[in-house]
């Protein structure tokens, strides 16, 4: 039962978690008085500038600053609860019950009123076919059994806004526990959404603060939060990725908090278990995708990156995307991949790790010295990074490939064969410059859908519920169709028995989900 | 006489490598304990050496465990350990090579075959005999944890061996299997009376060879310039008796492949290497003139005119 979740009982324990952090934050710090200076010196600069409501807040770490240097070590120590303490209660969220149950009957809605609160109408229109085009897949029935017996942090790669909606939909459709996460404080702002994300047991991160000391304490929350048993989400790559690509390399912060939560548990009569469920969100046409692949190319580009024009508005988009997403079935699929323990291995229904070779293995032999669990921030960190490593694999294996995806790989290999030898950016200069006759491109969706399939026999890649066994001609309208009328510039545009390559970057950015499965052009990597 | 307190340290393989990390790591008073599948002890094992052909007493024995066994049969070998030992183990292999035809690190393959993670190689320009006889030498150890360079520094640091530490796996195994081919060519050239200064060209050219490809392979560069790169390199120059440089001595006497690897007393790697490598290089766009020779000698296509003015081309 989901219900049995231990975030059904998050605000009876909020005071008490709250304390923990900050007594496990102030054990921790080696010296206080860099840690406070650290903070105060960063939250000093950052609040200079702004007058107003943060004004108080400036001037209690100019009178730190001032006053660290002179007291005493303990006095030092207090003062590193006091800020850890002041942190820990702004990141604590609230979960309540009520709300829980009224939105995951709304949530669909609360999804495009997240992005659109002025349209109400629409959203409630839409939730209902949502529901049914959203596919979900994986090993969901051992997921479900390893949350009765463990922490299980969710690792999805990272695409949209919608993300976190989106797969907390997913989560409830499918008889899973709601899974707490930190999100950006930005979110918070707008009352209504604030509501229901406070509700819901989202943590607020403030991406403004950048020091030691307030990442301590939100790592410790977090793994404070694993302890517990509290179910998590993630996004290990960070923020969105702005390639389109599936995530190659990954922010290790967080992740790292699953092992750390698993060694401090093992001191306790009844360690807890941690399983990691790494999962891609698949989208057949991305919200901010315009945007979001302008910032990558503006990125690596630099001066070679000519800006050709601005994004349209936003609410008229977040209408016209629920309008495609609801039209397609299929057109956002979620796939779970295998759980693992914090050490990579292999988790079996019963909570057993096994490793390679589907020998038993006792996880806690990772950690335990004579017998005794210890923690070791190196070796500890070195654990993380092959766990993010091991989720980048599970990423590339369970990446969905839809139709968009595939139309656009056909689409960009013939721009690369029309300007053999053209580096990227100048190769994005050419838009609406080709034209590809109808049954060229068929052929080349055909070709790029049997590679695609070849890989899928060898458990590299996922061929998508409207791609598999389709024939390249439906695959080709349906990517025609999802594109018509939703990105500002023409994808693909149907001209005189074919089609022109419209927006380039696009076509890049729809494509990229190919890159890392090695199908379609990958832009980090030399060309081959 | 040494630092670090006695810690058990188990070693698996009855070979010239396994006797010599045994005489290494008993000659500083730790509990030693080599797995044979030999029937006979080794001849120059000290004493205090206990040997046993029984791999769990090995595992119970210690937590750091040495694996000195040859690259064709370490997959098996490790296949049989991970049925004894658990996450709790460290296992550091000294095995110069790269396995099969994807060119995986022996380390990747110890992480395959067993449930341990922490893992490492060892690697640098100590010879077998070195450590047997007890002559001050320099070794190289690489591995992601420190916990596991630490315990192996604990094992073999000494007053007559130097232990340099690196985190970069990679580049300790790469760097250390494409030395193996240098040496075969280094080896060969010596044979066929290349005057050192060419020699010492070569060497450079060919280093940086090995230094683009491990860097392809995922390695970081400057460890091709430490003492598991250019370090084994420098020593090789006047290790007459290293067994690869024997084996290109060999070669360019006009022995095949199969004759100059039944004279050599330990296995030399590089042989079913140097292809794969090549291989390798071709796929990622490395240019590989070098080790292309050096397969060309050992597919035995080149007379030693063709390699002498091979090595003065510029292209």
């Amino acid at each position: 039962m989901a219900e049995a979740a231990p975030i059904f009982h998050f605000n009876d324990e909020r005071s008490f978690i709250v304390e923990e952090v900050v007594a496990r934050v102030s054990q921790a710090a080696r010296d206080p008085l860099l840690l406070l200076n650290d903070a105060a010196w960063c939250e000093i600069r950052r609040l200079e500038a702004r007058p107003g409501k943060e004004r108080a807040e400036y001037e209690r770490f100019r009178e730190l600053a001032r006053s660290i240097g002179r007291i005493s070590e303990s006095e030092r120590r207090r003062r590193v609860e006091e800020v850890a303490r002041h942190y820990a209660k702004d990141i604590a969220g609230n979960f309540d019950p009520r709300v829980y149950a009224l939105s995951t009957k709304v949530l669909p809605t609360a999804l495009s009123l997240l992005l659109s609160p002025k349209d109400l109408s629409l959203g409630l229109r839409a939730s209902g076919k949502l529901r049914e085009h959203l596919v979900t897949q994986g090993p969901i029935e051992r997921i479900r059994a390893l949350s009765r017996r463990g922490t299980v942090i969710f690792a999805p790669t990272h695409l949209s806004n919608l993300d976190s909606v989106v797969f907390g939909f997913a989560l409830d459709r499918e008889g899973l526990p709601p899974a707490t996460y930190g999100a950006g404080k930005n979110l918070f702002t707008n009352p209504f959404l604030s509501y229901f994300m406070q509700n819901l047991g989202a943590y607020r991160v403030d991406r403004r603060i950048r020091h030691d000391l307030y990442k301590e304490v939100l790592k410790t929350y977090s793994s404070v939060l694993i302890e517990r048993g509290y179910h998590s989400l993630f996004f290990p790559g960070g923020t969105r990725s702005r390639s389109g690509m599936v995530e190659e390399k990954l922010k290790l912060g967080l992740l790292g908090t699953g092992v750390e939560a698993f060694v401090h548990s093992l001191r306790r009569a009844h360690p807890q278990r941690v399983f990691v469920v790494p999962a891609t969100i698949n989208y057949m046409l991305t919200l901010e995708a315009s945007t979001l692949i302008a910032d990558y190319l503006a990125e690596v580009g630099r001066n070679r990156y000519i800006i050709e024009d601005d994004e349209s508005t936003r609410v008229e988009r977040v209408v016209t995307l629920v309008r495609k997403l609801v039209m397609t079935t299929g057109s956002v699929v979620i796939r779970f991949g295998e759980p693992m323990d914090p050490f990579t291995n292999r988790v079996l229904d019963d909570g057993r790790s096994v490793d390679l070779r589907g020998r038993t293995v006792d996880p806690a032999t990772y950690v335990t010295r004579d017998g005794q669990p210890v923690i070791d921030e190196a070796r500890d960190a070195q654990y993380t990074r092959e766990l993010g490593e091991a989720i980048c694999r599970s990423y590339a294996r369970e990446t969905v490939l839809l139709a968009s995806h595939l139309v656009a790989g056909a689409a960009f290999g013939k721009l690369r064969d029309a300007f053999p030898g053209e580096d990227l950016f100048k190769l994005l200069r050419h838009r609406d410059e080709v034209f590809v006759p109808g049954d060229e491109m068929e052929r080349r969706v055909a070709d790029l859908i049997d590679r695609a399939r070849a890989l899928e026999d060898r458990g590299l890649v996922v061929l998508g519920p409207g791609v598999r066994g389709a024939p390249a001609s439906a695959v080709l309208e349906a990517a025609t169709r999802a594109w018509s009328g939703y990105h500002t510039h023409a994808v693909l545009r149907p001209a005189q028995g074919g089609f022109v390559l419209g927006d380039t970057n696009l076509l890049l950015y729809y494509q990229n989900r190919l890159a890392v499965t090695g199908l379609g052009f990958h832009p980090g990597r030399r060309r081959g | 006489m040494n630092d670090h307190p006695p810690t058990p340290v188990g070693i698996l393989g009855g070979g010239p490598w396994g006797l010599a990390l045994a005489c290494a790591v008993a000659r500083n008073g730790h509990p030693t304990l080599l797995h044979s599948r030999r029937a006979e002890r080794p001849d120059r094992l000290p004493a205090q050496v206990a040997v046993t052909a029984d791999l769990a007493a090995l595992a119970r024995h210690a937590r750091l465990l040495l694996v000195a066994v040859p690259s064709d049969v370490v997959r098996e070998v490790a296949r049989s350990l991970g049925d004894v030992v658990d996450g709790a183990h460290f296992l550091v292999h000294g095995i110069r090579g790269l396995s099969g035809e994807g060119l995986t690190p022996i380390s990747e393959v110890l992480r395959e075959e067993t449930p341990c993670r922490r893992v490492g190689a060892l690697g640098g320009p100590a010879l077998a005999d070195d450590l047997i006889v007890g002559r001050a030498s320099v070794l190289a150890v690489a591995s992601r944890y420190p916990e596991v360079t630490d315990a192996v520094r604990g094992a073999l640091q000494g007053p007559l061996m130097r232990v340099s530490v690196s985190h970069d796996l990679v580049g300790l195994e790469w760097s250390s299997a494409l030395n193996g081919a240098l040496f075969v060519a280094l080896g060969y050239a010596r044979a066929i009376g290349v005057p050192p200064a060419l020699l010492g060209g070569f060497l450079t050219r060919g280093l940086h060879e090995a230094a683009r490809i491990a860097v392809a392979a995922g390695a970081e560069e400057k460890s091709l310039f430490g003492v598991a790169g250019v370090g084994d390199l420098l020593a090789a120059m006047s290790q007459d008796d290293r067994p690869e440089c024997q084996l290109g001595a060999a070669l360019a006497g006009g022995a095949t492949l199969a004759e100059a690897q039944a004279r050599s007393t330990l296995r030399v790697e590089a042989a079913t290497l140097v292809p794969r490598v090549v291989a390798f290089a071709k796929e990622h766009r490395v240019e590989a003139t070098i080790f292309a020779t050096i397969e060309a000698v050992f597919s035995g296509r080149v007379t030693r005119e063709a390699v002498l003015s091979g090595l003065m081309q510029r292209r």
